[in-house]
């Protein structure tokens, strides 16, 4: 009854406050002001208060306001990023308000799980970026904001391609599985960052204007409550919803132009002519090469132009526009907001581009005194051409040889004169082929919340995600020179998926004296479902009207499969502060995946954290110098769900016979497959000083993985390689762990009237290893095929970082007849080790040719001496951002810099082969020169000396054996892979108020931002940032002419009215 | 206040009552057979069986088959094709890509034979017989896969359970002799278990296996642990001459009266194919048959881009072996001037007019959609031949001829002038080792053999065999010109022969390097073989 009584003496509290603004009307003042900012500007829309009631206005076009308040009472003052003032009315009718932006607004709300916390009540690590970021720089895809932006968040976009996908890496990379990217929450709804492929982007359909935030849980304790599927971190974005107040509406919008930041150096057709005059004449004692066969064309090279320049042709400055429209607005008892947008953004390759339409909406309403609901939904429609990645155009604009032309006298495309060994002409297919995808997202989310007493709601909630994905490819008939097609063939597809959960949560908030408990308990059932269908038809009769129905019906060949999973989970929250001092986060999560067997189904996710406000205890509480000190411990368990649908469960799947279907054992199951769990332990301080003006964010976390889930890789003898093979079992396999740690350091440098800089530095480093594999062999080798070569190019082993690069080590090369031999330690005269089956001759190794490291020392180079090569993980990245505002102008620029990663440069290893037909790099040109020591000597390797060259490069051979053993993998493809590169540079001018106010506007603003300005780096290749084959972790680094990202000016707009 | 709480209780035990079924975590498969529903019915054993005929052999068929038969054989000259000449120099390693995919092609066979032996064996089907058959037909497949692991690395690792290594693969190889005595166990069982006559056109039957057998018979009857011992065991030759015998005399298969006819798809599983791959028209990829577009010379003759086969030609070697007025010699290879019905129909026919300068492929080439409309790109249904009544024919007079320098009976004569007489040549009276060499070299020219029997010829008279190899002078290209009038290959003067760095040709060209990424992953792969634990013995009533 004790309770009840509690609960009577609020009622009547309640009840009290009701009655006190009506009193107080009796016996009101008019007031008047102005509120401005400090540089004299009025701030139109700030809220002007009665403290204690619910008497408010909010400040017009100019500044100004009028308000009928109590004499004795307290005006409250506020609005978004400047600090809350109060003032005491004391009689006084006039009043000329000035308020100071704020340093650093602690109390933001920041989304966590199923709910939201006061950023001073955070006990994990939780990172956000606001849509402040998302306004000054040229980004498309949502994924692209975090970059340099989150301590701790690695992004690298996989590719320059317009619609392409980034790798996410939340703390380091958690998984050898594929899949190491994070989930995100849209709404409310689960979107897997994964695709594995670097032109799909889950998020692409996202428009990134229509986000108000973007948070990222990193540690355990803080995603454990997304359970089973936030082992590689979770990013929750909001999305923007109504206001209260009249209707916003705001215009943003861009002009762009994109254009290629630099260019490789190759071959024009004299030099093309020159070197294939070589390959085609003597060497230096006067033996034929016999590489090619001598050009006829090329007798004169001398008379001969540049010729085509295949880059100069494929790459060309593009544009981009986006506009962006946005209304929000509200009454006392509902909001809306409703948004429109659209993107175009041309490749700076031919055959690519990307178009994206957005409309969005909300609206929430209180229905009843304790119910409130809401609906959100997004619809999108973009459009990608992938012409250029699917038919591997950079790489064939590279090979493609500058004496071929791109078009004919007559405008028609050309093409080589022969049709062996040539590159085709990327240009005329670029243009010619049609090969393109049709995206339609539409994302709904539904919401009911009560209060059923004080402090206890529920709210029970409904997401929708259906997506339809078409696919076109045309192959048109043509005619390039002496390549010829006759074959028209139409592929098309059609995809269909759904998604669909629906959770209930019941939150109860109380605070007691001292004492304040949030809990929270919920439940959520998910389930994903796709379709697919593909028909294709060839025979065509034209090149211009390609729908199925008219190619030849004889032809066509169709398939379609389909899959789904489920998973459904309980779980709870329980959060406790005492006194603002000491802060308890618990969470417990329980979940059942349709990916494992029945009995490995169900899993636990629990995680706690603590967290002390140290600033909070009396010692600290009325310190100057420092205004916020907390110190946070966290710990959590959370797992990995990502196998493929069935992997517990044999499965055949269907091959066409000529006897009709047939079926192949499709894989080996694995009905011990459970989840992959990560425990990941964190600690963490916030410190600010000085009113806020200095912010410093220090986190250092351990995790460790254990039961890795990976698709076990297994010797081809096994059946699991190639046509036909069943796919290998998944399995748990081992352990792998993470250590790092992440700063950052937000500050305002100057606060000056009409002048601020700020800046922020965030650093993160990260270090992986594994610690455990159970395959038989403890690795995981990833290859890569080139031509109808397959070389392994990165290891991941026990005690070692991930996705290592692997191959032989070049330590020198062979210079005159005594490196042939070496003294070992007892001074014995050895043999230098040569590759297995290679002897010392012209023919097969030579002066000239490369040493590789014995590592095995067992007198002969084979497999047995591939080494680790290079690491791709950085050593640490950094993103440095600064602010200056002065009067009405901003400037931002922001850079972003990776330390200590490796790349590998297979386009050097293609094109720096002086062997090779194709075109070739300058530098190929470069290669170890021989001369007879003695000119009327033999041809004797005693008689032959190096004379000329890069003194690192080997010589050209005549022998493709030779070639082959110089040019295997090794060490020197690998580069440093280290930059800084000035991300993005934002000017912006702000119009004066008292100016824009006339025409009837709020806000307008003219900017213009420079994206990817300048890359500093001793890189050769295109761009440093490769990112990860395909997304895959064991794969990054890798560089196989990769599209380079563009740099991209921008011009805009944004109108606020 | 009141209503709410009520709504909202309800709400919330109606969603924990719906959500509480555990039906919600059992998802419906429809793109793939579960495991539980298969292997109950004998038309579950034909769909098992039957792409045990085309997808797993398609790597080792796309390039392999000819790249390593024809081309390391010396039939071929492909100086650009990175699939052909490491094999024809002598100088391929364990990252060759047609290499590393015919290893997985091979163990591809095997893996998927064990998977269907294993579940036909575990099938609740009450009938031996049946069983029997549809377990002999996945043996036969694994006992051809591993004949020609045997003959190309020699020891490798022989396996009858996948489970097995799945859970452990990181095993000893067994040796050739074991993988022999593999082959023949399988082969036999399958002489055995298989019907007289094939449950539809293209599945094999007791005679197929009696074929393969026959050749398997003779290989191994070469082989010992001398390689140049210079005999036979006698033993074996008469295994292989009772097995040819039996396809000879028992088995409804007939020569074909025109042996060009034995290259068109409409001739597909004529009477004289023992075993073929079967590949589907309009296909996914993996279950055509991709060699016409390695073959083709050009665009014209596939009215597509695939047609890669310019530069793939006959070695001037293999050219200079025909005798004059052998009709195999257009069946094979394209000469200057040589005319085709059966390409570009419309156009009256095709008249190979490319070169003067080189031979291009023939057999498999087939023409575009437009003369066959099985035909699409890269794929052109012709089947693959593995086995022919001729080679069988061939086999039992070089049984016969053993270890004799020549031999003149009837049997024999008779069976090999066969051969000779439908190619528009003269019959011997006498039968030489150096006969059967060249017979079968043309007869099977461009049916991935020839080096097959160069790795037979080896295993008894390996010294013979590499001066042989020697005497081709590989590392010499003569320019060469065709005379459409006389027929002739003749080396053509004005210009001047390049040179090909070729590999030492000593012993260890008869053994292929095991694919590099599999000696990584099993270092016990380079050891010593471990004797094989045979499970069964050898079927000895065959040829009771």
């Amino acid at each position: 009854m004790k309770n009840t009584d509690h609960y009577f003496r609020l009622s009547a509290l309640f009840i009290l406050l009701f009655f006190i603004p009506v009193c107080s009307f009796a016996q009101s003042i008019a007031v008047k002001g102005i509120v401005k900012d400090l540089s004299g500007e009025p701030v139109i829309g700030a809220s002007v208060t009665e403290t204690g009631t619910t008497n408010g206005v909010i400040t017009d076009l100019k500044g100004e306001f009028s308000l009928k308040v109590s004499p004795s009472g307290q005006l409250a003052i506020s609005f978004i990023g400047y600090q809350k003032q109060t003032i005491q009315i004391a009689g006084k009718t006039q009043f000329n308000i000035v308020m100071r932006e704020n340093s650093k607004v602690l109390d933001e709300v920041v989304v966590v799980g199923y709910g939201q916390m006061k950023r001073s009540d955070l006990t994990g690590s939780v990172v956000s970026v606001s849509s402040d970021v998302i306004s000054k720089s040229v980004i498309t895809s949502v994924d692209q904001i975090l970059q340099g932006r989150a301590a701790g968040v690695q992004v690298q976009q996989n590719t320059g391609m317009p619609g392409g996908s980034s790798s996410i890496r939340i703390r380091g990379i958690n998984s050898l599985n594929a899949s190491n990217e994070p989930i995100f929450v849209i709404d409310g709804v689960i979107i897997d960052g994964s695709t594995s492929s670097n032109t799909d982007n889950a998020l692409s359909s996202i428009n990134p204007s229509d986000i108000v935030s973007m948070d990222v849980l990193k540690d355990a304790s803080a995603t454990a409550i997304y359970g089973s599927r936030a082992a590689n971190g979770v990013i929750i974005i909001t999305t923007k919803r109504g206001q209260k107040g009249e209707a916003r509406i705001n215009y943003n919008g861009y002009i762009g132009s994109q254009q290629m930041p630099k260019k490789l150096d190759m071959l024009n057709l004299r030099e093309y002519a020159e070197h294939k005059n070589v390959r085609s004449g003597t060497d230096y004692s006067g033996n034929g090469w016999g590489i090619v066969e001598t050009d006829n064309n090329f007798v004169r090279p001398d008379l001969l132009g540049k010729g085509t320049d295949w880059q100069d042709e494929m790459f060309k400055n593009a544009e981009m526009t986006s506009h962006n429209m946005s209304v929000t607005g509200g009454s006392d008892k509902s909001t809306y907001a409703l948004g429109a947008g659209y993107l175009n953004q041309d490749g700076i390759a031919i055959g690519s581009g990307f178009r994206r339409l957005n409309l969005r909406g909300s609206f929430d309403a209180d229905v009843k005194k304790y119910l409130k609901m809401g609906i959100n939904y997004a619809f999108s429609n973009s459009y990608q051409k992938l012409t250029v990645s699917d038919e591997s155009l950079i790489e064939t604009a590279l090979k493609q040889t500058p004496n071929v032309a791109v078009r004919n006298a007559d405008g028609t495309f050309d093409g080589p004169d022969t049709d062996e060994y040539v590159q085709n002409n990327p240009v005329g297919l670029a243009m010619i082929k049609d090969n393109r995808n049709e995206k339609m997202d539409i994302r709904v989310n539904t919401y009911a919340e009560a209060k059923i007493i004080s402090g206890l709601s529920f709210k029970t909630e409904l997401s929708f995600d259906y997506g339809m994905n078409n696919t076109y490819k045309f192959d048109p008939s043509y005619s390039f020179g002496a390549l010829v097609n006759d074959t028209r063939e139409g592929q098309y597809s059609k995809s269909y998926s759904k998604y669909w959960s629906w959770r209930n949560i019941l939150t109860y908030n109380k605070t007691f004296d001292l004492h304040n408990i949030t809990a929270m308990f919920g439940q959520e059932m998910q389930k994903s479902r796709w379709e697919y269908l593909f028909g294709s038809r060839k025979g065509y009769l034209s090149n211009s009207a390609t729908d199925l129905t008219l190619g030849d019906a004889s032809t066509a060949k169709n398939d379609g499969n389909s899959g789904e999973n489920s998973l459904l989970s309980y779980f709870g929250r329980f959060f406790y502060s005492y006194n603002d001092r000491y802060l308890l986060t618990l969470t417990l999560r329980r979940d059942g995946s349709s990916k494992f067997y029945k009995d490995n189904r169900w899993g636990w996710f629990p995680s706690a954290a603590l967290a002390w406000k140290i600033s909070n205890e009396d010692f600290l509480k009325d310190n100057d110098v420092i205004n916020n000190l907390k110190l946070r411990l966290g710990w959590g368990e959370v797992g990995n769900q990502n196998v493929t649908n069935n992997a517990y469960l044999a499965t055949y799947s269907s091959v066409a016979t000529v006897w009709g279907t047939g079926l192949l054992a499709g894989n080996t199951p694995n009905p011990d497959l459970k989840w992959e769990t990560t425990y990941s332990s964190n600690i963490g301080f916030d410190i600010n000083l000085f009113q806020n003006r200095i912010e410093f964010i220090s986190d250092f976390y351990y995790k460790k993985t254990k039961d890795l889930l990976l698709q076990v890789p297994l010797p081809a003898y096994v059946g699991t390689s190639g046509s036909g093979s069943t796919s290998a079992p998944w399995k748990n396999i081992g352990s792998l762990e993470n250590k790092g740690m992440e700063l950052t350091l937000n500050t305002v440098n100057i606060d000056k009237k009409n002048f601020q800089w700020r800046s922020n530095l965030v650093f993160s480093l990260n270090r992986n290893k594994v610690k455990e594999l159970d395959t038989e062999t403890s690795l995981i080798d990833k290859t890569y095929q080139s031509g109808s070569l397959v070389t392994i190019v990165t290891r991941t082993s026990v005690g070692r970082p991930i996705g290592e690069f692997y191959g032989y080590k070049v330590i020198g090369r062979f210079e005159k007849a005594t490196d042939f031999y070496y003294k070992d330690a007892d001074g014995n005269i050895q043999p230098t080790a040569l590759p297995e089956n290679m002897s010392m001759g012209k023919n097969s190794i030579w002066i000239g040719d490369y040493i590789f490291e014995d590592v095995n020392k067992d007198g002969v180079i084979n497999e047995k001496d591939r080494t680790f090569i290079g690491n791709p993980e950085p050593d640490f990245t950094i993103g440095i951002g600064n602010t200056f505002s002065y009067k009405n102008f901003d400037l931002s620029v922001y850079l972003h810099g990776s330390y200590g990663n490796e790349v590998v440069n297979w386009v050097r290893r293609d094109l720096e082969n002086p062997r090779e037909n194709t075109n070739l790099l300058k530098s190929s040109l470069d290669y170890a020169q021989l001369e007879l020591i003695n000119p009327d000597g033999p041809d004797d390797y005693r008689n032959v000396r190096v004379s000329g060259g890069d003194q690192y490069a080997c010589r050209m051979a005549s022998s493709s054996a030779t070639n082959s053993s110089n040019y295997r993998y090794s060490d020197s493809f690998i580069e440093d892979g280290s930059y800084l590169r000035i991300q993005s540079v934002s000017l912006g001018y702000n119009f004066p108020h008292k100016w824009i106010n006339k025409m009837g506007f709020q806000n307008l603003k003219l900017y213009c931002n420079l994206q990817n300005v300048y890359t500093f780096t001793k890189y050769k290749g295109y761009d440093p940032e490769i990112g990860s084959s395909n997304q895959d972790a064991l794969l990054s680094g890798f560089d196989n002419y990769r599209y380079p990202s563009p740099r991209i000016y921008t011009f805009g707009l944004n109108l606020t009215f | 206040m009141k209503t709410s709480k009520y709504i909202c209780t309800l709400a919330l035990a109606t969603s924990l009552t719906l959500t509480g079924c555990s039906d919600f975590l059992d998802t419906k498969i429809n793109s793939s057979i579960t495991g539980d529903n298969f292997y109950k019915t004998e038309d579950d054993f034909k769909a098992a069986t039957a792409p045990l005929y085309n997808k797993v052999w398609f790597d080792f068929n796309d390039k392999f088959y000819y790249g390593l038969g024809d081309g390391r054989g010396f039939n071929l000259y492909a100086p650009y094709s990175d699939y052909v000449y490491p094999f024809t120099d002598l100088n391929e390693t364990g990252l060759t890509g047609p290499l590393v995919s015919a290893w997985n092609s091979f163990y591809n066979v095997i893996q998927q034979s064990n998977k269907v032996i294993l579940g036909i064996k575990g099938s609740d089907l009450n009938d031996e017989e049946i069983k029997n058959q549809y377990i002999a037909e996945a043996r036969f497949m694994r006992g051809v896969a591993y004949y020609y692991l045997a003959m190309l690395w020699g020891n490798v690792i022989i396996c009858e359970n996948t489970d097995e290594l799945v859970s452990n693969p990181i095993v000893n190889t067994n040796s050739t002799s074991d993988a022999f005595q593999f082959v023949m166990r399988d082969l036999e069982f399958a002489a055995k278990y298989l019907p007289e006559t094939s449950t539809a056109p293209g599945r094999i039957n007791k005679y197929s296996a009696f074929a393969l057998l026959s050749r398997v018979y003779l290989t191994y009857a070469g082989y010992s642990d001398n390689h140049n011992s210079g005999t036979r065991s006698q033993e074996y030759l008469d295994l292989a001459k009772k097995a040819a015998e039996k396809v000879i005399t028992e088995s409804d298969f007939k020569m074909m009266d025109n042996y060009e006819d034995l290259f068109k798809i409409d001739n597909n599983n004529n009477s004289e194919s023992i075993f073929a791959f079967q590949w589907v028209p309009n296909g996914s990829y993996g279950e055509t048959n991709t060699l016409q577009s390695y073959f083709a010379c050009g665009s014209e003759i596939t009215n597509d881009d695939a047609a890669w086969g310019y530069w793939t030609r006959a070695q001037p070697d293999v050219i200079w072996e025909y005798e004059q007025g052998d009709i195999r010699r257009k069946a094979t290879w394209m000469g200057y001037g040589d005319h085709y019905d059966e390409i570009q129909i419309a156009n009256g026919g095709y008249t190979y007019e490319k070169t003067e300068e080189a031979l291009n492929v023939k057999k498999y080439v087939c023409g575009s959609t437009k003369d066959n409309a099985k035909i699409s790109k890269q794929s052109c249904p012709i089947n693959t031949y593995m086995m022919r009544l001729a080679e069988v024919y061939l086999i039992y007079a070089e049984t016969v001829l053993g270890n004799n320098a020549s031999t003149t009976d009837v049997t024999a004569l008779e069976y090999f002038n066969k051969v000779r007489i439908r190619a528009g040549l003269e019959p011997k009276d006498a039968i030489t080792f150096e006969d059967i060499r060249h017979e079968r070299r043309i007869e099977l020219c461009m049916e991935g053999q020839y080096w097959y029997d160069l790795v037979r010829w080896s295993y008894y008279k390996q010294q013979e065999v590499i001066n042989y190899i020697i005497s081709q002078n590989r590392d010499v290209i003569d320019p060469v010109l065709w005379n459409s009038d006389s027929q002739t290959l003749s080396i053509d003067d004005s210009r001047d022969p390049s040179s090909r760095s070729i590999g030492n040709i000593d012993q260890t060209i008869f053994l292929l390097p095991y694919p590099e990424s599999e000696a990584v992953q099993n270092p016990l792969l380079k050891e010593a073989p471990v004797p094989y634990e045979f499970k069964e013995d050898r079927i000895t009533d065959l040829f009771n």
